[in-house]
């Protein structure tokens, strides 16, 4: 079995070069396809994602698997980049370290942030793909099978994807679910109509959150993100009403001065709320509430850096979780290997057998004819002693080459075997 | 016991199920939570056994001796638990609940297993009476563990405290929930024991309520606490949420050490703890008083004189 990986990743590319190299939804299939023309005897596989484009090539035999530098080549051609332009930055792998490559990826580990859950779901739409377009054989198929295997080991025998390490899924799982047993009956409010609390929105509306109304200075930008997530736009002058009324408020507007000041919610919020639970996230810079709000009984203000800390958290106890990960990759990537050194003996193997097994039988059938009288028990005996003498001739050279495998490529072994046992044809 | 089940067996498989979920705080392998709830069935299993045994060999059990009724408290509390386990795997709950189950386990080896020598009343009666305040006591305790649990979580939120892994408690919403039935609960279920418990005693010779005896002076200062609690909690918004119920439910449990205390006493109306080693001659005079035994048992060791007995 031969690997190749060509591609570059957010680790030694920069964002310009990897947006030139990327591949979008409709190119992928037309990139598969050229290439196949090109290389007609190799199973190829692309992934590619924000930080990374990677082409995986692979094939039984060194002749069917393309050199590194025409698949860079081919890679490069595909969007007329010239080599130049991305010199020292694509990075190409081979036999074992493609493998451990692309289990560490799998596996989230050479993500921009490690532990992330979509990069396993990505690999695993990249193979399948493939696979659909007919671009990937057993090669791929064994390669990309035990990546994920890997990657599921990694996610269930280590915690590093247990700590959430971005702003509103922390905000989310981690605070807001220590507060709610649940969402889909509690009255989210939005002020503002910023990216974050677009993120957060899918968040929540993973989390069940059906009752959502947006208010914004904007009511076109309110209208706007109210539509995309099944929620209600409400004006600007609804604003007390609404904070009263809400269980979650998720702040992300752009104003220089506190939207909320403490005096404004003691005088138009909290008496009417009865000190009914009020979980804020005040994502704006700067804050949209004043802090003093968070002294207030039943109420639970988190800024970003309240978040940012608890993520950093996250982030720090997910690299202790590191060394076990990669534990894990290193433990898969030799079984990997060592499958494939043992695969790439089979054809000898099944040769040395059959050498042995052509003359047994021939030698029965012959003792069988000068012996006419032999009974059909004693036929039998003779018969299960040649299965043995045949097992036990062939044990020795066949634990040789297991024990071989496990270290490398076992072709000298291979090679003088073949030639002990004329076994060239 | 004759069965070879004692106290032993269900007191050490309720701490193990607390060993293991102290464990947790460090470590949670995958089995843990199947341990856990294992250790607790076999703990219920036993303790069953247990109190059938006494049921089945003692005329005034389950619940008419303070190691029974103890007990009995112990055992819905170990039945509660378990539901709990399953609904909030990932929570610490049993940190909390365990060792009040356990403490209640540790106070029924001490306590006395005569029957309680109250006054001559119908055996369903007393029955009621003990039940209601049993399952009242359940109640307040629930309430006390949930609101300990409430005011930790609702302090580490808002100290902004990180997610912890391992000490995880479930929802202010659930914890509030759980809060506002058990105090509900509560109230109405010490009431129906409380009030079982003073028309029973109208019911019989005497015709008069003890009202200056300890345990009914504290279980009447108990019961006014919980239905003034709950009444200001139907009637004061602000009091139906967060830390208020919290805060009410924990001064039900003060009320319930109290009451609890002067029940151990051995100079009450309900007599109470003298140890394990009382006489045998207390005992047929307990057995002779009791309310709770079946009417058989109690005609048949009753002697003539015992109609006019108080």
């Amino acid at each position: 079995m031969n690997l190749r990986m060509v591609g570059c990743t957010h680790r030694a590319t920069g964002v310009d070069v990897r947006q030139q190299l990327a591949f979008g939804e409709n190119q992928v299939g037309d990139a598969l396809d050229r290439w196949r023309e090109r290389f007609p005897q190799a199973e190829l596989v692309l992934l590619s994602t924000c930080n990374r484009v990677e082409l995986y090539a692979g094939g039984p035999s060194e002749s069917a698997c393309p050199a590194s530098d025409d698949l860079v080549d081919a890679l490069l051609g595909y969007h007329r980049v010239p080599a130049e332009r991305v010199a020292g930055q694509v990075m190409t792998l081979a036999q074992r370290e493609a493998v451990a490559h692309l289990y560490r990826v799998a596996a989230s580990l050479d993500s921009m942030v490690v532990g992330e859950p979509q990069i396993l779901a990505q690999v695993k739409q990249a193979y399948q793909r493939a696979a659909e377009l007919g671009s990937a054989g057993p090669v791929m198929h064994e390669l990309f099978q035990s990546a994920l295997r890997a990657a599921r080991r990694v996610h269930h025998e280590t915690e590093l994807h247990k700590h959430r390490v971005s702003i509103p899924s922390v905000a989310i799982a981690d605070f807001a679910s220590r507060v709610f047993e649940r969402f889909d009956d509690k009255h989210v409010l939005v002020l503002g109509a910023g990216k974050m609390a677009d993120e957060t929105l899918r968040y929540l509306r993973d989390a069940g959150a059906r009752r959502i109304f947006v208010v914004n200075r904007s009511e076109e930008r309110a209208r706007q993100l109210a539509a995309s997530c099944g929620g209600k736009a409400v004006p600007w002058s609804d604003l007390w009403r609404q904070l009263v009324a809400a269980d979650l408020v998720v702040s992300t507007t752009a104003a220089d001065q506190p939207v909320v000041t403490a005096a404004a919610f003691d005088e138009h919020v909290a008496p009417h709320r009865q000190q009914r639970p009020l979980f804020i996230l005040d994502l704006a810079v700067p804050r949209d509430f004043e802090p003093a709000i968070g002294e207030r009984l039943s109420v639970y203000l988190y800024s970003l850096d309240d978040l940012a800390a608890a993520c950093e958290l996250n982030r720090q106890s997910r690299v202790r979780e590191l060394p076990a990960a990669e534990r894990i990759v290193l433990a898969e990537t030799d079984a990997f290997i060592a499958d494939a050194h043992r695969r790439a003996a089979a054809p000898v193997i099944t040769g040395l057998r059959r050498n042995l097994e052509e003359p047994k039988l021939a030698e029965l059938e012959r003792l069988f004819k000068k012996l006419p009288d032999l009974d059909e028990r004693a036929k039998s005996e003779i018969t299960q002693f040649a299965d043995r003498l045949v097992n036990k001739l062939l044990h020795p050279p066949l634990e040789s080459l297991r024990d071989a495998s496990l270290e490398g490529p076992p072709q000298g072994l291979l090679d003088a075997l073949k030639r002990l046992f004329r076994l060239e044809d | 016991m004759d069965s070879g089940v004692n106290m032993l067996c269900f007191t050490a498989s309720f701490a193990v199920a607390l060993a293991l979920e102290i464990a947790g705080l460090w470590t949670r392998p995958r089995w843990r939570r199947l341990a856990v709830v294992f250790a607790a069935v076999a703990g219920i299993v036993a303790h069953t056994w247990y109190l059938g045994v006494r049921a089945g060999t003692s005329p005034w059990a389950p619940l008419s001796s303070p190691h029974d009724w103890y007990l009995a408290a112990a055992w819905a509390l170990a039945v509660i638990y378990v539901p709990v386990v399953l609904y909030q795997p990932r929570t610490a709950t049993g940190i909390f609940l365990l060792p009040v189950m356990l403490a209640l386990i540790g106070v029924a080896y001490g306590a006395s297993r005569d029957p309680i020598p109250t006054f001559a009343a119908p055996r369903f009666w007393g029955m009621v009476h003990g039940v209601f305040l049993m399952l009242g006591t359940v109640a307040v305790l629930l309430g006390f563990v949930a609101g300990v649990m409430y005011l930790i979580q609702s302090y580490r939120l808002k100290s902004k405290a990180p997610l912890s892994q391992t000490l995880r408690l479930p929802s202010l919403e659930w914890l509030e929930r759980v809060n506002t039935r058990s105090l509900g609960a509560a109230a109405v279920l010490v009431a129906v024991g409380f009030f079982t418990g003073i028309l029973t005693r109208l019911a019989t010779v005497e015709g008069e309520v003890p009202w200056t005896d300890p345990v009914v002076l504290s279980l009447s200062g108990m019961l006014s606490w919980l239905v003034g609690a709950e009444a200001f909690r139907l009637a004061y918004p602000a009091a139906r949420r967060g830390r208020k119920v919290a805060y009410l439910t924990l001064a039900g449990f003060v009320f319930l050490v109290f009451t609890l205390a002067t029940f151990a006493r051995h100079d009450t109306v309900h007599g109470g703890s003298e140890g394990r080693g009382a006489r045998s001659e207390e005992k047929s005079e307990a057995a002779r008083l009791l309310p709770f035994a079946p009417r058989s048992s109690l005609l048949a060791s009753r002697p003539p004189s015992a109609e006019a007995a108080p």
